[in-house]
Order: structure tokens, then C-alpha cells, then sequence
């Protein structure tokens, strides 16, 4: 996902502010169930420098991966998605399926190790879906993956950046 | 002697050049390939036409050269017909036409996404590959856009969809000379355009891209934009030294390095070659269909037609029929003649059929039309193989 911001950046801020305030809804309060104690705190979503995010699962089994608000925006309107097929195993870094707009094919990575158990195959129906609820893991939205994680995958989260770090980041880049 | 890491690119060409001429027909050389060249700015020309390896040249450029090179790539293809990543070969394009033409076009599917585009020998693609966080739209079509302005093409200019356009005395609406496609990967990314400079087939493109199955057809998948276009009229060989120019003057005064054939010899390369004119990539990778005739359909959904006559309506995934509903005028929908066919046609590979009438259930009379009409639409006769 990196790329995509490059030539749409100030059009991509203004609509991806717009945005957080449209989908608070979907984006997961770290005030909520998981504020009981500090070691939880470690597993908020967190973010990659490519705009993917992942949030693992208390347990520590499972994950959802998906876009970022930020790079769903920069991408403009999203007209296909292509996604892997499963179970697919995964490294880091490694290419799980693409995004095409504006005449580009935009690879989506694996923000972590894991095994790819099932997609959001709304996205193959309706690609406008990743645009509008890029972060929302319900099943109306917008995410891309449910993977399997193993401890390989749950110590690669410690390389990502939380919410707060990935703002920042967005707003430098 | 494979040339080593340290050589520079201008060594590297007197090598490639003085090989060429020691065996020019004979076994072929050991590709410059072999090991990536390490150099910061890279510029390639291909001497091949060949769609399938020159495709595979720019992939291997893309995911195999050093994480901060910029690399240009030029290439011309002989008659082909390129698709985008996500599109539909049956929507885009006329396959009797593709059949029956003397130019014999060959059909490709490429990496990158957009629309479907016309190659010949009078079309340059530039290729300009570079990293992620340089990554810009329009940065590389500038560059060909004062490549052309240096060659008096004044009127040159891009226009909001990141094509090169210009006008012509003939026209107040200015036509598209370049089209311009993407992929970006996590470190690198490419931008490719084609550039018509001589074509002699403008007339026939139409012809080729103008698909009778469209209207039939509800697909997934992007869609291609029709704009109307003109040649440049400038010179192959002069437009590649005025984007070699253009490229020099943004990146550092690096020589240029020729490959082809002997490129198909790297096992990246070759296994690129061996994917791209695969049937499974050209017609497989097509994202879902819903087909429906002689009624169209109405959604992406199979649904029963409202029709006095018979319809034959499929679902194709990958390529593979899914679903099918046939409409009888005698039965309602869901009933035991619509399940009939179902069976008959789930599982067949669309472009593997030769002949619907073998496929569709044909009982009636009436049906026989329909299987003629589906055989001038549907059945592909392209053998990539032989074009490589």
C-alpha cells in the first residue's frame, strides 16, 4: 500500500480527517474491554509503514488484517480487489492480494507471519466497500483477512506502530 | 564469462554488443541478467517484439533490482492486444476479429492495472521503474511529454487521467497518443506507457477491441475507458533517444544497455514468460462474469430472465462455469428444466470450448442459433504459444 498516497496527498488528508470522524464506530476504543491491564495494551491494533493494519485477538491466536482510513483514501475509488486464496502461509512483507484504482494495481502485504484462514469476499462483490470501511472488521466492512498467528507473527507486532505512532507517521509523510 | 558485479553498464554493453555479433544466430549469450546489475540508473532497450518476454523483463526489473534504483525500460511489441490486470477478455476484445486478422495479435494479460491497449511495431512502451516513496502518477509522463516537445511535437500534453494527449488540426478534441498503467509493490513501482508513433493499424484497432459479447456480459473487474487516437509520426529510434534524453537528464548520463532473446534464458524470466502466455493467466485470472443470452443481464447476479424465448445465463469464476439457469418457455424458473442444464455446463472452462453446441444442451431448433451466436462470441482462438 505505500505508494498510493504519493500524488493524492493533499486531497488524501482532508478526506482521510474526514473520515476518522465519519467511522469511530469502527475503529475498536482501547478504553473499552481491553484497558484492564497493561499487557493487553501491547496488543492494540497496530499499523505498518505500508498503511496495513492488524489487530490480534486476545487469545493470540487469531488476527483481522486490512488497509489503513489513510491509504483507502489516498487510493481513490477503488474498482477491484483481488484476494489470496486460502489457507495461504505468509511472512512479513509478503503479498496477500491487491487493490486496483486509478489505473494501478497496488499489492496489500501481510503486516505479520501468519497463515490466511479466510477473506472478506464482500470485497470481491462490492470493491467500494474497502473505501468506505477500510478498518471496520464487521461483516459489512472493509477487511481484508483472518489469519492464524503463531509466536513468529505475535513478535512481529512488536516492529509495528500503535495508533497513535501510525498518526503521526501519516501526518509526516 | 558472466560479466560480473563490478562491471559498469558501459562495459556491459560493449560486452553484450561484441557478443552479439560473434553469434548472432547461433546459441544464445549469457544473459546480462544473470546477476542484477547493481547501478543506481539503469536504462534497457529490447530489441525483442515479443509482448510475453518483454512483460517478463519489466517484472523481473521490477522485483529483482536494487530497493533505490530508477530504471527505463523500452520496448516494442509486435501486434498484440494488452489487458489490464482486472479486466475481461471477452468484454475486451473481438476474438473472431483477433482469429481471422492476417496481423495474427496476440492477447496478453499484464501486471499492472487499467485498461486494454493496442501494441504493434509502430507503438514504444516506456517503462520507468523506481522506489515506492518516489512513486508519482505523472512524474514519467512529464519526462516523455519534453521527450516529444524536443522532438516538435508541440502540442503534447497530460491530461487528468495521466494520458498524453495533443491536438490535431482536424479536431478540437485532442486525441490520446499515450496511456499510462501501474503496479506498485512494497519497495518498488512501476509506471508503463505506450506511446503511438507510427501505427499503421489505427484504423483496425476498433475492430479488434470492439467485443460483440459486451453487452452479454456483467462482469466484474475494471472497465476500459475508449478514447480516441492518433500517431505521433515521429521515428521509433528517435523517440527512444529522446526518452533515453529526457531519462538522462532526471537520473545521471548512464549508457544504454540492449537485451532480448538471450534474456528469456534467465530462469526468472523464462518461468515469467512460461506464466504470462499461459491460458491460465490470460483467462483464468478474469475476475467473475455473469453471461447471459440472447436476453442480457440485468445485475452481476445470476437471476432468472423475464423472457418469452429461451436464455442460457452462467456464472464464470476463473475462467470455470459456476452456476448456470436456463430458461425454457415451457418452465418457470427453479423448476426441473432450469436445473437440466446445470448439470451440463457447470465446470466448463470457457475459453477451453470449441464449440457450444457440444457444451449447451441443444433439444430444440431454436437453440442452435443461439449456440452459433455463442461460438462467434466466446470461443477464443489465440495460442499465445506460438507468438513468443
Amino acid at each position: 500500500m505505500a505508494s498510493i498516497a504519493r500524488t493524492l496527498r493533499p486531497a488524501a488528508s482532508r478526506l482521510a480527517v474526514a473520515a476518522r470522524g465519519n467511522t469511530a464506530s469502527s475503529i475498536r476504543s482501547p478504553f473499552g474491554v481491553r484497558a484492564f491491564s497493561a499487557t493487553r495494551a501491547a496488543y492494540v491494533k497496530k499499523y505498518t509503514k505500508d498503511h496495513e493494519w492488524v489487530e490480534l485477538s486476545d487469545d493470540k491466536k487469531t488476527a483481522t488484517i486490512g488497509i489503513s482510513e489513510y491509504a483507502a483514501h489516498a487510493l481513490g475509488d477503488v474498482v477491484y480487489v483481488e484476494l489470496p486464496t486460502t489457507p495461504m502461509e505468509v511472512k512479513a512483507g509478503d503479498s496477500i492480494g491487491a487493490v486496483e484504482s486509478v489505473k494501478s494495481a497496488s499489492d496489500i502485504n501481510s503486516p505479520i507471519s501468519c497463515t490466511i484462514t479466510s477473506v472478506n469476499s464482500l470485497l470481491e462483490e462490492k470493491p467500494a466497500t474497502i473505501n468506505k470501511g477500510p478498518e471496520d472488521d464487521s461483516s459489512a466492512g472493509g477487511w481484508v483477512a483472518k489469519v492464524e498467528v503463531a509466536e513468529e507473527g505475535v513478535s512481529d507486532l512488536d516492529g509495528l506502530m500503535d495508533g497513535e505512532a501510525y498518526k503521526k507517521f501519516t501526518e509526516e509523510e | 564469462m558472466s560479466p560480473s558485479r563490478g562491471l559498469n553498464s558501459s562495459v556491459l554493453r560493449i560486452l553484450r554488443l561484441s557478443k552479439v555479433k560473434l553469434n548472432s544466430n547461433q546459441s544464445r549469450t549469457i544473459s546480462i541478467f544473470t546477476e542484477i546489475p547493481k547501478a543506481n540508473t539503469q536504462i534497457y532497450v529490447s530489441r525483442s517484439h515479443s509482448p510475453y518476454l518483454n512483460l517478463s523483463i519489466e517484472h523481473h526489473l521490477l522485483t529483482k533490482s536494487p530497493a533505490e534504483s530508477t530504471i527505463l525500460f523500452l520496448y516494442t511489441n509486435k501486434p498484440s492486444i494488452i489487458i489490464g490486470r482486472n479486466q475481461n477478455p471477452w468484454v475486451e476484445c473481438n476474438h473472431a476479429a483477433i482469429r481471422s486478422s492476417p496481423l495474427q495479435p496476440l492477447l496478453v494479460r499484464r501486471r499492472s492495472g487499467g485498461g486494454t491497449v493496442w501494441h504493434d511495431e509502430g507503438n514504444v512502451n516506456y517503462s520507468v521503474i523506481c522506489p515506492t516513496e518516489k512513486f508519482d502518477r505523472n512524474k514519467h509522463a512529464e519526462m516523455v511529454v519534453r521527450a516529444l516537445h524536443s522532438l516538435d511535437v508541440q502540442g503534447a500534453k497530460v491530461n487528468e487521467r495521466h494520458d498524453i494527449v495533443m491536438n490535431t488540426p482536424e479536431s478540437t478534441v485532442p486525441f490520446k497518443i499515450s496511456g499510462s498503467a501501474y503496479k506498485l509493490t512494497r519497495l518498488r513501482s512501476l509506471h508503463h506507457g505506450t506511446c503511438l508513433l507510427s501505427s499503421p493499424n489505427l484504423k483496425d484497432i476498433g475492430k479488434y477491441l470492439g467485443s460483440p459479447a459486451k453487452k452479454f456480459i456483467k462482469a466484474r473487474g475494471v472497465d476500459s475507458v475508449r478514447s480516441k487516437i492518433t500517431n505521433v509520426h515521429v521515428g521509433n529510434e528517435d523517440f527512444e533517444n529522446a526518452v533515453v534524453e529526457k531519462f538522462r537528464d532526471m537520473y545521471g548520463n548512464v549508457e544504454t544497455t540492449f537485451v532480448g532473446e538471450e534474456e528469456g534464458t534467465v530462469p526468472a524470466i523464462e518461468k515469467g514468460v512460461e506464466e504470462l502466455s499461459s491460458p491460465d493467466w490470460i483467462y483464468r485470472q478474469t475476475p467473475q462474469f455473469h453471461f447471459s443470452y440472447p436476453s442480457a443481464p440485468a445485475s452481476e447476479e445470476l437471476e432468472p430472465v423475464q423472457t418469452r424465448s429461451w436464455n442460457i445465463a452462467f456464472i464464470a469464476r476463473n475462467g470455470v462455469i459456476t452456476k448456470s439457469i436456463e430458461h425454457n418457455i415451457s418452465s418457470a424458473p427453479g423448476d426441473s428444466n432450469s436445473s437440466s442444464v446445470e448439470n451440463s455446463i457447470i465446470g466448463t472452462n470457457v475459453y477451453e470450448v470449441t464449440d457450444w453446441a457440444h457444451i449447451l444442451p441443444v433439444h430444440e431448433q431454436q437453440e442452435i442459433p443461439v449456440a452459433k451466436a455463442m461460438n462467434d462470441m466466446l470461443l477464443v482462438g489465440v495460442t499465445p504459444a506460438q507468438g513468443i
